[in-house]
């Protein structure tokens, strides 16, 4: 019973990793000063090839996207994104997850 | 039947006033905010007019109820394209010799197509300043020669102009998180169609917008509630009929509107009440009760 409690233990550790791969990008982003606005950047990001997810923090003006393994997002790339949506590019990072 | 074509002015404004907004910004006039380049905004609008202050016999009451629906899209990240598709439903009741009288029409009105160009932004956390001219024609794709039981409708009471009619016009705009200032200025070069040729209109629209409230999810983008107070000034030059001026139309009107504007990522809800607080009207000109609006925007 305990082995397979540990087993089951070791599997979802191993899978959330599994799942945790690839990278996020923190873009701080200038101008976004409503919801209705920053949907804009929502769009153009997630039609990216690659990106998982795009969240929000509106306050701190930063932009968070998720991208899976492999893929790999130029600053040239997301500057053009945030400057078509009407927005500026004014700092970006990146962490693997 | 002349005084009928102070109508005109009123329908005129109140149709411009439609504007085309594509951000949580100012309910009665456009805004510089922008919009995504490929990307594009829908707003539908309804709109409802009483006039029926009138001291003299005719004790004319104008109602006009209007759908206007409003496309916006980025053509580029400063160029914005703007089509305003308006549909009308005019109603003026007076006293005429056979009694009280109701005339109207309803259908499309005129259409008006718009770009705008940002021409200066500054971008900072949280905030943006955006200053944007704009110019624009409206269209006479309505009907202007519409009659009922007593004959052709005055040129005011028809859905359009039947002229072609430019406006130009700058908006600036300063957004932050809590807050909203926006100025909008414009110039409407009305022309004549059919012997009638409504008045020019010139305007200054002011708004402010504070944020009273927010909330929505957690990890995603927030739902912001905004109250606000816009002013409308707007200058309508006499009509001409047949070439000659209408004493009876034209003049100053300063409109103050409480606003409410509820704001998610996809969607605007808002509404505001345009009281006119002074009307300095030529002549016996019809003045205003107000113009109720709700408004709903979609990004899409």
């Amino acid at each position: 019973m305990k082995k397979s409690i540990l087993l089951t233990a070791v599997t979802l550790l191993w899978s959330a990793t599994l799942f945790a791969t690839g990278t996020q990008y923190s873009l701080r982003v200038n101008g976004l000063s409503c919801p209705f606005c920053a949907y804009g950047i929502e769009k153009k990001l997630i039609r990216t090839e690659g990106v998982e997810s795009v969240t929000f923090d509106l306050e701190k003006g930063v932009v968070m996207v998720k991208v899976r393994e492999g893929v790999t997002l130029t600053e040239a790339q997301l500057k053009q994104l945030v400057n078509d949506a009407g927005f500026t590019l004014r700092s970006m990072s990146e962490q693997p997850l | 039947m002349r005084q009928i074509h102070w109508a005109g002015w009123l329908c005129g404004l109140f149709l411009f006033s439609v504007s085309f907004q594509p951000s949580a910004a100012p309910i009665t006039f456009n805004t510089a905010l922008p919009v995504s380049k490929g990307e594009g905004v829908m707003r539908v609008q309804a709109k409802y007019l009483r006039a029926t202050d009138e001291p003299g016999p005719m004790n004319r009451e104008l109602t006009v109820k209007a759908l206007p629906i409003v496309g916006v899209w980025g053509i580029t990240p400063r160029w914005t394209l703007f089509g305003i598709v308006p549909l009308l439903d005019k109603t003026m009741e007076l006293n005429m010799p056979p009694g009280r009288t109701k005339r109207g029409v309803n259908g499309l009105g005129d259409v008006t197509a718009m770009v705008r160009y940002t021409a200066y932004s500054q971008d900072q956390a949280g905030r943006t300043f955006r200053i944007a001219p704009f110019a624009g024609i409206e269209m006479p794709t309505g009907e202007d020669d519409e009659q009922d039981a007593l004959g052709p409708l005055p040129g005011s009471l028809q859905l359009g102009s039947g002229a072609w009619n430019p406006v130009v016009g700058i908006v600036t705009t300063a957004q932050s998180l809590k807050q909203e200032w926006g100025i909008s200025t414009s110039y409407k070069f009305n022309n004549a169609a059919n012997g009638f040729e409504r008045g020019d209109e010139a305007r200054l629209d002011l708004s402010y917008h504070q944020r009273i409230w927010m909330g929505g999810p957690a990890d995603g983008l927030p739902h912001f509630l905004y109250t606000g107070i816009e002013s409308n000034w707007i200058w309508q030059g006499k009509n001409r009929n047949n070439g000659q001026d209408d004493p009876d139309s034209g003049g100053n009107t300063l409109y103050l509107a409480p606003t409410l504007q509820y704001v998610t990522r996809r969607t605007v809800v808002e509404t505001a009440l345009q009281l006119p607080v002074v009307q300095n009207l030529n002549g016996n000109a019809l003045k205003q009760d107000f113009i109720f609006t709700f408004s709903l925007r979609l990004n899409y």
